[in-house]
């Protein structure tokens, strides 16, 4: 009688048990996450007079492909404009991105020297092309 | 039952509690698999750059950001600000400010604009210079109000085949707004335009690093005083009834209506009346699209030197469908509403069709509220999938011209005007 009740029971509970694990899988399904990648913005304190000021634009870092040339990008690139400019770039034949260096050079003005311009270009070509674009 | 047998089973009831818990942690853990099959798979986050095939999002692939009186935003660039506007904030006819996307083409650009010290100038082949502030603007000239859309130049540039440098945009460079401000021509006449004079300059307040004379110092753009747009420019200081975001161009932002946003000039300070023409690199050099019909050339042509290049103007016809997106999947049977949204710079938006076999057969959808010419007309359509499988769904305008979207690529060296017919697949499933 008593072994009878003790088996009932445990049966009823390994039901219970089931339908439990069962629900839990159905009903939701989470995954590990990066928390705060993205922070809300705290509200701004405003001053009434006429100067008409929002806070500085944020500048997130840039992954740029390691390699011989990225002191010359990171230095004379940054001068102008941020490296983003050539990550968000789609990958670029080599012959584009020597008309994007002579671009900068000449018709924009940024003239650098023509070693630095040189490593630049090869550092761009080596890392930035259909063929070389790992990033 | 006794007092024993009680304890007994209370004792066991929470073991067993126990182990039906760890039961739960441990399948989760054994047995992932058989989740993942119940569920979809959680979002992945997408590569953050596409090609050398084209892009095949809607949107640019970059991540969010938050920048200065901004939602999330799409960033492409950080240093000169560039963002996109996310796909489901053209729902509406009139794009919220604080999702209106951005394009700087300088580093310089303003944190803050001190009201007590800024004026409009007037100048150059003028009779009377003027300076004008925020409250003269305000005040003296009776407001005009008018909806027009501002679309980037390179909006969709990322579509191209072969793909082309410059902003990777997806279609989110672009917003509609209500633009409240003083009629340019008014400025004009009231500073009196000499004879003689060809262009009018405008300038903001975005600087560069680069060297005086070059296109990296200032950005400059300029228009014909011939051209007939010029009568309905708005210098506006209002924008869908609140002031511009800094971003968007605080205090005041030339709107060129019809026009492609490069000659809408944010953080307007300097109106130059010219007496010769502007031949600095963003009049003469950049912005230029081939002199051919839809501005389409090849790589083949432009090397050959055959490509006579012209300053780029209105926005060709457009579409879109907004929703649904593609995201989730629809049960057969179930009618849906497709909305989506169309413009024209060439003359208002007066029909939108759609299509659900890729563009064979095309039904009218019905077109939403007229904000004029210039403005984003709201389209939808409902829409009945009988069985499950994938549906290509296509959309496609004609305004009252007559221009309508053609379903063939567009490829220029600058990456411009693109408006082919978009497609979106929607995929249907078994409803029982």
């Amino acid at each position: 009688m008593r072994n009878r009740a003790r088996a009932s029971f445990i049966v009823m509970c390994s039901l219970v048990m089931a339908a439990v694990v069962y629900a839990e899988l159905k009903k939701g399904y989470y995954s590990p996450a990066q928390l705060g990648v993205l922070r809300q913005p705290a509200p701004v304190e405003l001053s009434q007079d006429s100067n008409f000021q929002v806070s500085a634009y944020p500048v997130p870092a840039v992954e740029l492909a390691p390699g011989d040339g990225l002191q010359d990008v990171q230095i004379y690139c940054n001068t102008c404009h941020g490296t983003r400019y050539i990550t968000m770039q789609p990958p670029l034949p080599a012959a584009t991105w020597e008309a994007e260096v002579n671009k900068m050079n000449k018709t924009l003005g940024a003239a650098i020297p023509e070693d630095n311009s040189r490593k630049i270009l090869l550092y761009l070509q080596a890392h930035y092309t259909p063929e070389t674009r790992k990033q | 039952m006794n007092a024993i047998e009680r304890g007994f089973s209370r004792r066991r009831l929470l073991k067993i509690l126990g182990m039906a818990s760890s039961g739960i942690a441990a399948s989760r853990w054994l047995a992932p698999d058989l989740a993942m099959a119940q569920q979809p798979a959680p979002e992945k986050p997408v590569e953050t750059f596409t090609g050398p095939g084209a892009n095949s999002y809607w949107n640019s692939v970059g991540p969010y950001v938050t920048e200065p009186q901004k939602v999330p935003l799409i960033l492409l660039t950080d240093r000169p600000v560039q963002l996109e506007t996310p796909r489901h904030y053209f729902r509406t006819a009139f794009t919220p400010n604080e999702a209106f996307y951005v394009r700087w083409h300088l580093e310089g650009i303003p944190n803050a604009v001190d009201l007590k010290d800024w004026k409009l100038q007037i100048e150059g082949n003028v009779n009377k210079p003027l300076a004008l502030s925020l409250p003269d603007l305000m005040e003296k000239f009776k407001p005009v109000s008018l909806a027009a859309v501002n679309q980037c130049s390179g909006n969709s540039r990322s579509r191209l085949q072969p793909r082309v440098p410059g902003g990777q945009w997806g279609n989110g460079a672009m917003g509609n707004a209500m633009w409240t401000g003083v009629r340019l021509r008014e400025l004009l006449d009231m500073s009196g335009v000499k004879s003689g004079s060809l262009m009018v300059q405008f300038q903001g307040l975005e600087t560069g690093a680069g060297p005086a004379g070059f296109g990296s110092n200032l950005f400059l753009k300029s228009l014909d005083l011939g051209n007939p747009v010029l009568d309905e420019c708005v210098v506006a200081y209002l924008m869908n009834g609140e002031p511009l975001p800094m971003l968007n161009g605080f205090p005041v932002r030339l709107v060129v209506p019809g026009y492609f946003s490069t000659y809408w000039t944010k953080c307007l300070t300097w109106i130059r009346v010219l007496n010769a023409p502007d031949e600095n690199y963003w009049v003469k050099t950049a912005y230029r699209v081939p002199d051919t019909p839809r501005g389409n050339t090849s790589p083949e042509d432009v090397k050959a030197g055959k490509v006579k290049l012209v300053p780029i103007g209105r926005l060709p016809v457009r579409s879109f469908l907004i929703s649904p997106d593609g995201s989730a999947k629809i049960p057969a049977g179930m009618n849906v509403t497709l909305r989506g949204i169309a413009f024209s710079g060439f003359g208002a938006v007066n029909r939108v069709d759609v299509s659900d076999d890729g563009g064979k057969n095309w039904m009218a959808a019905k077109l939403g509220e007229n904000h004029g010419a210039y403005s984003f007309r709201t389209w939808e359509a409902s829409w009945t999938a009988k069985s499950p499988g994938r549906y290509s769904l296509a959309v496609r305008a004609t305004d009252e011209k007559g221009n309508t979207q053609p379903d063939e690529p567009v490829w220029n060296p600058g990456g411009y005007l693109w408006n082919r017919i978009e497609r979106q697949e929607l995929v249907v499933g078994n409803a029982s």
